[in-house]
């Protein structure tokens, strides 16, 4: 054994591995667990062996189906010299089956949801996940959910997800409109930086108050949807929670309509989003710069006088840190959930003493936001290590509508100058359910329809 | 300037219906009649379509500005149009004796009778193209037969009965159309030779009925019996519908959603009683939404608590080193 490590010392000692034996396994498939164990069949030397081992280790255990994965090295047969065998021994998960709550904030999401899920590992030994979930929004959004997760799906080179699904969402209160999907999505490629996903579903606009304004009843009905969603993610910053140096870029395209049906849905929305951190050096202080922006617009016959489908616009406001949302523009400090952007008036009744109906906020084709936040440390010991910190933000946006010949009127310096801005600071508190922020808000600019307000706000924003 | 003209657009009054198919304006049999009673009483209006929501009990709609008046409001748009002071062309007709007997007659015995024949006595195919033709297969197969079941229980039609029912539908059927053709004679329109909302329904149900159904429907036949009703309805579409097409006059009646329209009695609200009784809800309304923030505040504090003093996960990712043996022989 010391003759061995004393010569591992001195150099790579050749080695190859005759044979990949692997025990243990009564359900699960031999090649699942092959095709994890690739890399120990092209070692050519001791350390090689030893770390691709290692790392063949995470990977298994990665699965999530076994209870525990060992790895034992033992050598070749002896009319071989210089081999060596990879034995690997596997305990299948004992109980398939787990349960789990959290809370998250999806990139698309406008808020945050609470999600619990009950998983069952292995059904079929093919190292398949199946789980089914209830999640449940604070924007009055509620989702209940089956889907399974397959790592080597017949020879695909990423793991293969697929999950039918049945939302509903609430939107009465902002836009007089009520939302209903049933459907399917399938995850056919995942990567670190790259992600496709396919999504068919019936989607049902309904507006059981009927005060909506014209633009929204208009759009009330069924809708087929079938979109291919492409989603590029480069993340170098050290932290999501708390970035403090690096930068990020991310670019959603989704295409609908992709049925030789010309009446299902046919969109293109592409959403980007770039972030950028600078140490400072003082307190743990850093300085975050982002720009956000999307746009939506219909195609196919007639596209330029058509409107964009309502639930695919983009809306800006919402009860979650825009530091913690990256994928696109959602939110700005001291706006309401769909707080800004184009109006319409509601349905106005009859009735002499009704009170006004006010408006329905009915988003927009092209949105931009961009935010600036200085986090530093507070000078107190309990609150440094509890990771409490402060942070002092400024932010700005707006959004346009471009459809159904709007794009006539639209210029560049009408925008710049309706943007929204606001200012303000606050305490960021993370703790390991959510991240919390506790920030006084000064509105700077704002139109007269918006729901924005100065003062105290409180979001929350899931890990 | 797009935005000029769009507005101009939300002001005019806008009549939205079903899609027009089999030569008619619209098909629906909900549709027509509120289009007919408007061209009757020489209002004019645009046309609009929604062809993607063909379960909604709310098309089809008038609407001018910011007023709406949908179907499933106060007994239907025609009775809107009435009480919120529009149009109103049945002001003299109420007190003729008939009047009543021949509205519940054509809005029971002639409605279900379309209905049942629209999705369960025909083929369906005249229910499919007016309604779901414009929905991709999928959601139109499934809500078609959505709306089939749905019907069938509407009409109470189960297996052992159906054919009695159906013979039932269609009897009663032809006793109103026998009834409407002693009434019409050969006047122009049913009563006293003036235009009615029942004009209008009566029209819509016939012209529905020659032109949407199917040549081998038993319903289409029996009405094809009556030569004054068939002669009634051709005048009268030539008349309404195919002569100057709902293109806009010089001049539009826009609603007068900010004046007071005329009231009638039906909607005379006892001021006093409903404001009292919306304080009453306004000021629980607060104290339900004072209380959820509250038990929300509550809750927060808790979980802060338990997670800010229970440590702080940096949420690094950590590699375990763990079991992995190394055997030499």
């Amino acid at each position: 054994m010391d003759s061995l490590l004393q010569r591992m010392k001195k150099g790579p000692v050749s080695l190859r591995v005759h044979d990949v034996i692997i025990k243990g396994n009564t359900k699960t498939k031999d090649y699942i667990i092959e095709a994890e164990a690739e890399e120990l069949k092209s070692v050519g030397s001791m350390q090689e062996l030893v770390e691709a081992s290692h790392l063949v280790n995470l990977k298994l255990k990665a699965l999530e189906v076994f209870d525990s994965v060992k790895i034992t090295l033992d050598s070749g047969p002896p009319e071989l010299p210089g081999t060596a065998n990879v034995i690997i021994e596997v305990v299948e998960a004992a109980n398939p089956l787990s349960g789990q709550i959290g809370a998250y904030t999806k990139a698309e999401a406008r808020s945050s949801t609470v999600e619990g899920s009950l998983k069952y590992k292995n059904l079929l030994g093919y190292g398949d996940l199946w789980d089914g979930s209830l999640a449940y929004g604070y924007d009055h959004s509620a989702e209940v959910s089956a889907g399974v997760y397959l790592p080597r799906f017949k020879g695909f080179l990423s793991p293969f997800t697929a999950r039918a699904y049945l939302q509903s969402q609430d939107w009465l209160k902002f836009s007089s409109y009520k939302e209903r999907s049933l459907g399917l999505s399938l995850g056919l490629f995942s990567t670190r930086h790259h992600d496709l996903a396919y999504n068919l579903a019936w989607r049902t606009l309904s507006d059981p108050s009927q005060m909506s304004s014209r633009s929204v009843r208009r759009q009330l009905g069924h809708n087929l949807l079938s979109s291919l969603k492409y989603t590029f993610k480069f993340n170098r910053r050290d932290s999501s929670m708390r970035p403090m140096r690096g930068f990020a870029f991310a670019s959603t395209t989704q295409i609908g309509g992709l049925v030789p049906d010309s009446r299902s849905l046919r969109f293109l929305r592409q959403d980007f989003d770039l972030r950028y951190a600078v140490p400072l050096g003082f307190y743990r202080a850093a300085l975050n710069f982002g720009i956000s922006g999307g746009f939506v617009f219909p195609w196919g016959n007639g596209f330029l006088s058509r409107p964009s489908y309502l639930p695919e616009r983009l809306f800006l406001g919402g009860n979650i840190s825009p530091l913690t949302t990256f994928g696109g523009p959602t939110t700005l400090w001291g706006f309401k959930t769909r707080g800004l952007g184009p109006t319409e008036p509601r349905r106005q009744l009859n009735d002499e003493s009704a009170d006004p109906s006010g408006v329905d906020f009915v988003g927009g084709d092209l949105a931009v936001t961009a935010l600036a936040d200085l986090s530093f440390d507070i000078p107190i010991r309990w609150f440094r290590e509890k990771g409490i910190h402060g942070h002092a933000f400024a932010c700005a946006g707006n959004v346009s509508k471009l459809t159904e010949n709007a794009y006539r009127d639209f210029s560049i310096k009408k925008f710049a100058e309706s943007l929204r801005t606001s200012v303000g600071v606050g305490l960021v508190i993370p703790t390991s359910l959510f991240r919390m922020e506790l920030n006084y808000c000064y509105i700077l600019k704002k139109s007269d329809e918006d729901r924005a307000k100065s003062g105290v706000w409180i979001t929350f924003s899931g890990n | 300037m797009e935005q000029q003209v769009q507005e101009r657009e939300a002001e005019e009054l806008t009549l939205v219906t079903r899609k027009s198919c089999f030569g008619l304006p619209t098909a629906c049999p909900h549709s027509l009649p509120v289009f007919i009673y408007l061209k009757l009483a020489q209002i004019p209006f645009r046309l609009d379509f929604n062809s993607i929501y063909p379960d909604s009990d709310q098309i089809p709609y008038v609407e001018s500005g910011t007023y709406v008046a949908y179907n499933n409001e106060n007994d239907g748009v025609i009775e809107c149009l009435k009480n919120d002071g529009i149009v109103d062309l049945d002001s003299d007709f109420h007190s003729l004796p008939d009047w009543v007997s021949t509205k519940a007659m054509i809005s029971s015995w002639l409605s279900d009778a379309i209905m049942y024949e629209l999705w369960v006595g025909s083929d369906g195919k005249s229910a499919y193209e007016i309604y779901y033709s414009d929905l991709s297969w999928p959601i139109g197969k499934a809500l078609f037969l959505k709306q089939v079941y749905l019907v069938k229980q509407r009409l109470g039609i189960t297996k052992d009965n159906a054919e009695q029912r159906e013979n039932k539908i269609y009897k009663r059927a032809k006793f109103a159309y026998g009834a409407l053709s002693t009434r019409l004679g050969e006047q122009k329109f049913l009563f006293d030779d003036r235009p009615s909302s029942l004009d209008a329904t009566f029209l819509g149900h016939a012209l529905i009925t020659l032109y949407a159904l199917p040549e081998s429907s038993v319903l289409r036949s029996r009405l094809l019996e009556y030569d004054n009703i068939v002669r009634y309805a051709e005048t009268l579409k030539l008349e309404l519908i195919e002569s100057g097409s709902s293109s806009s006059g010089p001049h539009f009646h826009s609603v007068p959603s900010s004046s007071a329209p005329r009231k009638g009695p039906s909607s005379w609200k006892s001021k006093p009683k409903s404001k009292s009784k919306r304080e009453k809800t306004e000021e629980e309304k607060t104290f339900k939404k004072r209380a959820k923030y509250f038990l929300a505040a509550q809750l927060v504090a808790v979980l802060l608590f338990l997670s800010v003093m229970g440590g702080y996960d940096s949420g690094d990712v950590e590699l375990d080193e763990d079991d992995e043996g190394f055997a030499y022989d």
